[in-house]
């Protein structure tokens, strides 16, 4: 059996096979995880969450919401570097209309921040669906106990910290030393320091970040992926038209699902391991309940 | 007699004033402005330096090409020809500034005008710096940036006053959040995010010291600069001769109390009439409406006359301008114009270095729009000649990829504008990986924080994997970096980034700039050899 085949057993057999039943049943219990298919971003999106059993299910009236897309590059997003505006936007909507009394989006970008979140489209899109875009600002940065196996502790921006709920909008993306940045890799946006030293134990650090922020959903933006030269692409044939949305409560499964798109199996990704290790979720997609739309 | 001050002359001093001030905001404005505000073209934020026929002509002499954005320096020139310096007293923001502060130490009794001004002498200085600039800029020397009005002005601001500026309001946000108030805290933080304040500059210090030693020159003479120094002031009062606005003191009315000279800012000495400066007035009407008998008056007469100005000896010009010729060749002296230099990194779309100097102003505008404060004056990278002139420090900052905001705003053309399409095939410089600092390399860990900061497509920066030994004797395997030269652009955002923090295991130099002929690395003509491949046949 070679990898291609693998991968499509593993996503179509194992979820079929799992949640076809649970589709079937009355009043079933809300998925753990949503994929869907089609052809706007904000409207996969929207499905996307509608399948979770809507905002609703995560926000309360009167929360403080913080989206964290990925903002990290000087980048448009058609070169897919940068989270999909839209899919922004729509969250945006949907946590306001889940009663959310206030909504952050921000990152602590790579390159200079005003180009980032200009050119990105984020800021403009966020802003204009009513949410607070503010740059990463130095005096919130506070060195917290990580408690990580190898980060004890790190500079965070408080922001991050500091909010009722936390919503990890990263987009699909490959990575020379990680192999893909997808959720867990997300979190460095949310950190300050030497940022660059996370390299020296990529994995470990991402895990530990991953499980100190711990999200209540991750919406994976996976409308268009960056296969190669990542993390910042720079070319449309860098870029893979994937046109899926996946919203997760649990964000190792919603990375290991991601992997399949690279055609990269979970085991030769070793923050998944250690992630599921660590009980921050699930690589065995089919010890879930998965939701499969097309919109 | 009757004592009254001229209520008309008094409300022209208010409308200068009025005049100064808006036109030193719009400075700040323009200032402030100029750095990324979403938009990839910035617009004509440098037009100032357009109005300044001192940078026209100097910078014309010195490189021997008109640049067309100065044609605006002729509406200077002809308003001072018909009218005066009015450009000096009632626009220039440099002469506000110094205005402003003669003003506040007259008031604090720091600065006490005398009754009788000996040092008429002094008046030359300028226009002896004036025939330096000029004769150096005929020998290709290029000084005027150093002592232009604006470009002083520009510079003092852009790497000295926004940069302390920018830290005491970060001083003064710290100060909100240690008293509790975040929420203003966070307003101020986010106010000062969207102004992108460049707050690192080499010699900041040393330029700022400069600046407030200028000002501090007000407690000697008011508007010291203007009246002794400046060879901008000097060129506009040598059209300043036959204008039509003279002054007239009304000998039947004046009491011979004097002040209107005394008061004089920049010693045209009104008083007496005679001996009135024409090429030293700024027109500010102050003698007019400090006048207590309304003697002093400014009646255009429609014939201009000629009127008597500034002893400047011969002798003395002659020695200047000899001066000038025999110092133009000792700027040359240096190593800069024989062999390039590699830290010397300029900013995209910058000229031939030669070039280059002739027409860089040293005014700091593209250090101002830098994205990344990577742009910093050069102290002695450039040879004498291009001390202050742009230089990239990729451990300060680095080249943002799609960015084309310095040659953009450049006000000579010595940074060639280029759209973003161009710019980003522009290099500058390349890449080179110490391998005896870099981590994969050396301690056998992962890193590569280079190749994934490298904003090229296909990356510049490769990996590949290398064996490190430690010192337990253990051989280690881990993707290292090399650098394909092809692609690099020179931009420094590896070395930027590199977690070798004191120096970066990863660097930038100036070889293979695209602007350079002479500062060449390989010959594109020839293939390199492939050691790991099969030699091939020639004869099948």
């Amino acid at each position: 059996m070679n990898r291609r085949d693998f991968m499509k057993d593993l996503a179509v057999g194992s979820l079929v096979l799992r949640c076809g039943p649970s589709l079937l049943a009355q009043g079933k219990p809300n998925p753990d995880l949503a994929i869907v298919t089609g052809e706007s971003p904000a409207a996969l999106a929207k499905e996307a969450l509608a399948a979770l059993g809507g905002m609703k299910r995560f926000i309360a009236k009167g929360d403080k919401v913080m989206i964290k897309p990925n903002i990290g590059w000087d980048r448009t997003p058609e070169l897919a570097a940068t989270t999909n505006p839209e899919i922004i936007k729509t969250l945006v909507e949907l946590s306001f209309e889940a009663g959310a009394k206030e909504v952050t989006v921000m990152d602590n970008t790579i390159n200079q921040a005003p180009r980032c979140y200009a050119r990105s489209g984020i800021a403009e899109a966020a802003k204009a669906a009513g949410a607070k875009v503010p740059f990463v600002n130095e005096y919130r940065l506070k060195k917290m106990a990580l408690k990580g196996e190898w980060l004890k502790e790190w500079e965070v921006f408080t922001d991050f910290v500091e909010t009722d709920k936390l919503i990890n909008v990263p987009i699909a993306k490959h990575h020379s030393l990680s192999r893909l940045s997808i959720g867990m890799k997300n979190w460095l946006g949310a950190v300050g320091g030497a940022r660059n030293q996370f390299h020296q134990k990529i994995d470990e650090a991402m895990v530990d970040l991953a499980a100190f922020f711990k999200p209540q959903l991750t919406v994976l933006d996976a409308y268009r992926i960056l296969t190669r030269n990542g993390p910042q692409g720079g070319r449309l044939s860098d870029v893979k038209l994937q046109k899926t949305v996946v919203a997760s409560i649990d964000p190792v499964a919603a990375e290991t699902l991601a992997a399949g798109f690279f055609e990269i199996r979970p085991d030769e990704l070793p923050c998944l391991g250690l992630a599921q290790k660590r009980g921050l979720g699930q690589t065995s997609l089919e010890k879930l309940t998965v939701e499969k739309r097309t919109v | 007699m009757k004592k009254e001050r001229s209520r008309k002359y008094r409300a022209i001093q208010s409308a200068r004033i009025i005049s100064q001030a808006g036109f030193f905001s719009l400075f700040l404005f323009l200032l402030f402005k100029t750095h990324f505000t979403g938009q990839d073209y910035i617009g004509p934020v440098e037009t100032f330096f357009h109005f300044d026929p001192l940078l026209a002509i100097a910078t014309a002499i010195a490189s021997r090409v008109l640049f067309a954005s100065f044609a605006l320096a002729a509406i200077t020139i002809v308003v001072t020809l018909v009218a005066g310096r009015y450009v000096c007293g009632w626009v220039c923001p440099l002469g506000s500034v110094h205005q402003f502060f003669s003003f506040v130490f007259k008031k604090s009794k720091l600065l006490k005008p005398r009754k009788e001004e000996k040092s008429a002498g002094r008046l030359a200085w300028k226009y002896y710096i004036l025939v330096v600039v000029l004769v150096a800029g005929l020998f290709a020397v290029d000084l005027v940036g150093i002592a232009d009005p604006l470009s002083f002005l520009y510079r003092s601001f852009a790497t000295g006053i926004i940069p302390w500026f920018a830290r005491a309001g970060g001083a003064f946000i710290g100060l909100l959040y240690g008293v509790g108030l975040s929420s203003a805290g966070d307003a101020a933080a986010q106010f000062f995010g969207t102004l992108s304040l460049n707050q690192t500059f080499q010699q900041g210090f040393f330029l700022s010291l400069l600046f407030l030693g200028a000002v501090l020159l007000n407690i000697s003479k008011e508007r010291f600069w203007c009246r002794y120094l400046c060879p901008a002031g000097a060129l506009l009062g040598l059209f300043s001769r036959w204008n039509v606005a003279k002054v007239r003191v009304d000998m039947d009315k004046c009491i011979k109390c004097n002040l209107c000279t005394i008061h004089c800012q920049t010693q045209a000495n009104p008083y007496p009439n005679e001996g009135w400066r024409s090429s030293e007035c700024v027109y500010c009407y102050t003698c007019a409406s400090i006048c207590p008998t309304k003697a002093v008056t400014f009646p255009v007469k429609k014939t201009p006359e000629k009127i008597a100005s500034v002893n400047l000896s011969r002798r003395r010009l002659i020695f200047t301008s000899a001066l000038a010729v025999v110092a133009a060749p000792f700027f040359k002296i240096t190593p800069a114009g024989k062999r390039a230099a590699d830290k010397l990194i300029r900013p995209p779309g910058a000229l031939p270095e030669p070039k280059f100097l002739q027409k860089c102003v040293k005014c700091s505008e593209c250090m101002k729009a830098c994205p990344t404060n990577a742009l910093q004056p050069a102290l002695d990278e450039a040879g004498p000649e291009g001390i202050w002139t742009p230089v990239l420090k990729p451990k300060i900052g680095y080249c943002e990829y799609y960015c084309s905001l310095c040659s953009q705003v450049c006000p000579t053309g010595a940074i060639k504008e280029l759209t973003i399409e161009e710019k980003i095939k522009v290099k500058i410089g390349s890449a080179w990986v110490n391998k005896d600092r870099c981590i994969p390399y050396t301690l056998g860990r992962p890193c590569i924080v280079c190749e994934e900061h490298c904003p090229t497509s296909p990356k510049a920066i490769k990996f590949v994997l290398v064996e490190a030994k430690l010192p337990d004797g253990t051989v280690a395997v881990q993707k290292a970096p090399v650098i394909d030269l092809d692609l690099c652009i020179g931009c420094g955002i590896c070395e930027n980034k590199c977690p070798v923090m004191d120096d970066p295991a990863i660097y930038c130099t100036s070889v293979g700039e695209d602007r350079s002929e002479k500062n060449r690395l390989l010959l594109e003509t020839i293939q390199p050899v492939v050691l790991t491949e099969e030699p091939k046949d020639p004869y099948r």
